[in-house]
């Protein structure tokens, strides 16, 4: 079985093993033990709630329970650049006019910005290759949304994720060569590596601070602005699903969007509906395709805990358990959970309960 | 001989002839004649301190040839760079891009938009005869400015800038402007030109990006040019380096071309430059000196051999006395070439 749980300790070879598989573009989660080992631990006092709401750092780990190993991540930024400075780049027009000569362009530029300073970031999405099936990475990215929801005081009204911008095999970003390396000697991806281990308003004062004309960089450049690694493209999608639209940011290194959703027009927070849990002997076939199957979720800060069931288990007030799936959820009988589409397109529990 | 003075009404046709044979345009000097005109009844009207041309003072002289009349070189000052309207360059300036964390610092080049050089005078509009450019007319045209400048000190400002023309490729192409301006104005450099000596300096206000622009964005041919003179302006601009004129941190917006900078008192031309009354008489084998005399639509000037006497007085030539039109006893401004 596998289900959505806070990050421990344990979790970090397979962790570290996960990183080093993911290569270059994955800026918050470098193959770096040291560094992994203060994140799980920043996310440990963050359910446990020794760190200020804003400081939190929410890492969630899929566990296969059959081989009690971590196979995937996902993580919420609680707020961003309230410690380090928070960098976008945001895509907007200059337009220069003359009535006098009839002329009239519109020059696209980019502006560096802090404006996401302050928001939740949903960052950190990682998983096995060999879990890459039957709608985990959905559970992993959207499992989130329900915590989001359920602790709103926790977070920004706003959430955003940085996608992945573009890059080639050898992990060279046309933007990163044609305006950031003219100011920092140095490639993408040592950059992004740089980045990643906390040194990125470090590298970002060495970056262009005055708007950058996009007509002075070159077109492959200014081609990728905007636009997403063809490895996030299903990322992306899924965040479009939800609500996610770009907002106008873009990453100052690769060029790569932002897109951003009030939490409460996400769509899995939209139609999710509450039931209580009814623990039941009778056996339930729980091998069902991802599309018949919904999350549900134990509603719990420090020990959030998400998996998936069939659909036809969500009766008009109630949803049957078995004991196996309120184990790991660690729900009894009577006890309130909440329940969420996996997938796009799939059973939602709001037709399934005839609402 | 040849003889500076202001141009009049009677030189627009001379004027436009000599233009019409320029290898390269004067940016300064417009295009038609009915402009050319326009320019030349304002210098006249500066001239005669009419009310409307208070601050925006422009005077245009022309190079003549003594014994057939005929117009061999133009040149221009305006008393206060950009006639009260700004006046527009590129500072360049260097930032520090440090990280103390990274160890690491570098320079950055950066050309600011900028007004600092408004209202100081600007030599402009300088043009000759190209048979005479190797000559000692050149630096008679070009001087005599001075000269003006020097009698008329208090009508200009302590500062003094001159445009120098950038660099152009043999096909006509500006490659500072290819990589800059052209985004921006969307139309080509010779058209971009024009209309800067033409219009009033509002479109530049309108179209020129306002942020800064980082020079290691430009194209490699643009960086190689910012700064530079074009190769038909070098003459020009070492002459003035030898008056004293340097360059400093400012460009021309359109081609990255040097504006050189002074301070108008500390001028060769106008720091040696000495009053003395004049005597006629033959000169031989006596040093060459500029002079000279009038004021005003009457000012004239003569690069010519000249006798210093011990008492005050210089001995020139009667020929150029009369082409001076200076009376005997009158005070005219002398200064060695």
């Amino acid at each position: 079985m596998l289900v959505i749980r806070p990050i421990e300790e344990r979790d970090l070879n397979d962790l570290y093993v996960m990183a080093q598989g993911a290569g270059k573009g994955l800026t918050s989660l470098p193959a770096n033990r040291e560094l992994l080992q203060k994140k799980i631990q920043r996310a440990r006092d963050t359910f446990h709630q020794r760190s200020a709401p804003e400081a939190g750092m929410y890492l969630f780990a899929l566990e296969d329970t059959g081989l009690d190993r971590c196979v995937g991540i996902s993580g919420i930024e609680a707020r961003v650049g309230l410690e380090e400075v928070f960098y976008n780049y945001r895509l907007s027009n200059t337009v220069n006019a003359s009535r006098e000569l009839g002329v009239h362009v519109r020059t696209p530029t980019l502006h560096l910005t802090n404006d996401m300073t302050d928001t939740s970031e949903i960052c950190s999405l990682l998983l096995s290759d060999t879990h890459r099936k039957g709608g985990n990475g959905l559970l992993l990215s959207r499992c989130r949304f329900m915590y989001l929801d359920d602790f709103r005081s926790h977070f920004s009204e706003k959430v955003f994720a940085e996608m992945r911008g573009m890059s080639d095999q050898d992990g060279r970003s046309p933007l990163w060569d044609a305006l950031g390396r003219r100011f920092f000697d140095m490639d993408f991806s040592e950059a992004d590596y740089l980045s990643g281990v906390g040194n990125k308003s470090f590298i970002a004062e060495l970056m262009p601070k005055f708007p950058i004309y996009l007509p002075l960089l070159p077109d492959n450049a200014r081609a990728v602005i905007g636009r997403v690694h063809d490895n996030t493209a299903p990322a992306l999608r899924m965040l479009r699903s939800e609500g996610f639209n770009f907002n106008g940011l873009v990453d100052i290194f690769d060029g790569g969007p932002v897109v951003e959703a009030f939490v409460h027009n996400i769509r899995t927070v939209r139609e999710s509906i509450s039931r209580y849990v009814l623990i039941s002997r009778k056996p339930i076939d729980l091998d069902v395709p991802a599309d018949q199957r919904v999350m549900i979720t134990n509603r719990s800060f420090r020990d959030f805990r998400v998996t998936t069931l069939p659909v036809g288990c969500i009766a008009s007030d109630t949803v049957s358990v078995p004991p196996e799936v309120a184990e790991v959820l660690r729900v009894s009988s009577g006890d309130k959970v909440r329940l969420a589409p996996l997938k796009d397109g799939g059973y939602s529990p709001i037709q399934a309960s005839g609402h | 001989m040849l003889v500076v003075r202001p141009a009049k009404r009677d030189d627009l046709a001379g004027i436009a002839r000599l233009a019409s044979a320029q290898q390269v345009r004067v940016s300064t000097l417009p295009g038609t004649e009915q402009r050319l005109a326009e320019k030349i009844d304002h210098s006249r009207r500066s001239l005669a301190h009419e009310p409307d041309t208070r601050g925006r003072e422009r005077y245009l002289f022309v190079l003549v040839d003594g014994a057939d009349g005929q117009i061999r070189g133009v040149a221009g000052i305006d008393a206060c760079a950009g006639n009260g309207q700004p006046f527009y360059n590129y500072r360049r300036d260097a930032l520090i891009h440090a990280s103390h964390e990274l160890g690491v610092s570098r320079p950055v080049d950066v050309l600011y938009p900028s007004h600092g050089l408004t209202g100081h005078t600007l030599l402009c509009s300088f043009m000759i005869d190209h048979a005479l450019r190797e000559t000692d007319a050149f630096e008679l045209l070009s001087r005599a400015r001075l000269l003006f400048i020097a009698r008329h000190r208090s009508a200009f400002a302590n500062h003094m800038v001159v445009e120098i023309q950038g660099v152009q490729t043999d096909r006509g192409a500006v490659p500072f402007w290819d990589s800059l301006g052209r985004h921006f104005f969307n139309m080509d450099f010779a058209t971009a030109d024009q209309y800067s000596s033409e219009l009033s300096k509002t479109f530049i206000a309108e179209l020129m990006p306002p942020n800064p622009i980082y020079v290691t964005l430009l194209s490699a041919a643009a960086q190689e040019a910012l700064g530079q003179p074009h190769s038909l302006a070098r003459k020009t601009s070492e002459l003035l380096q030898r008056e004293g004129f340097r360059t400093g941190c400012f460009i021309d917006i359109f081609d990255g071309g040097p504006v050189l900078e002074a301070r108008t008192d500390t001028l060769k031309t106008i720091v040696s430059s000495h009053y003395r009354q004049v005597r006629v008489s033959d000169v031989q084998g006596a040093a060459h000196y500029l002079v000279a005399a009038g004021e005003g639509a009457r000012f004239r000037c003569i690069l010519t051999p000249l006798g210093e006497g011990l008492d005050g007085q210089v001995r020139l030539p009667a020929e150029v006395e009369s082409q001076l039109g200076c009376g005997p006893g009158e005070p005219v401004l002398v200064a060695p070439r």
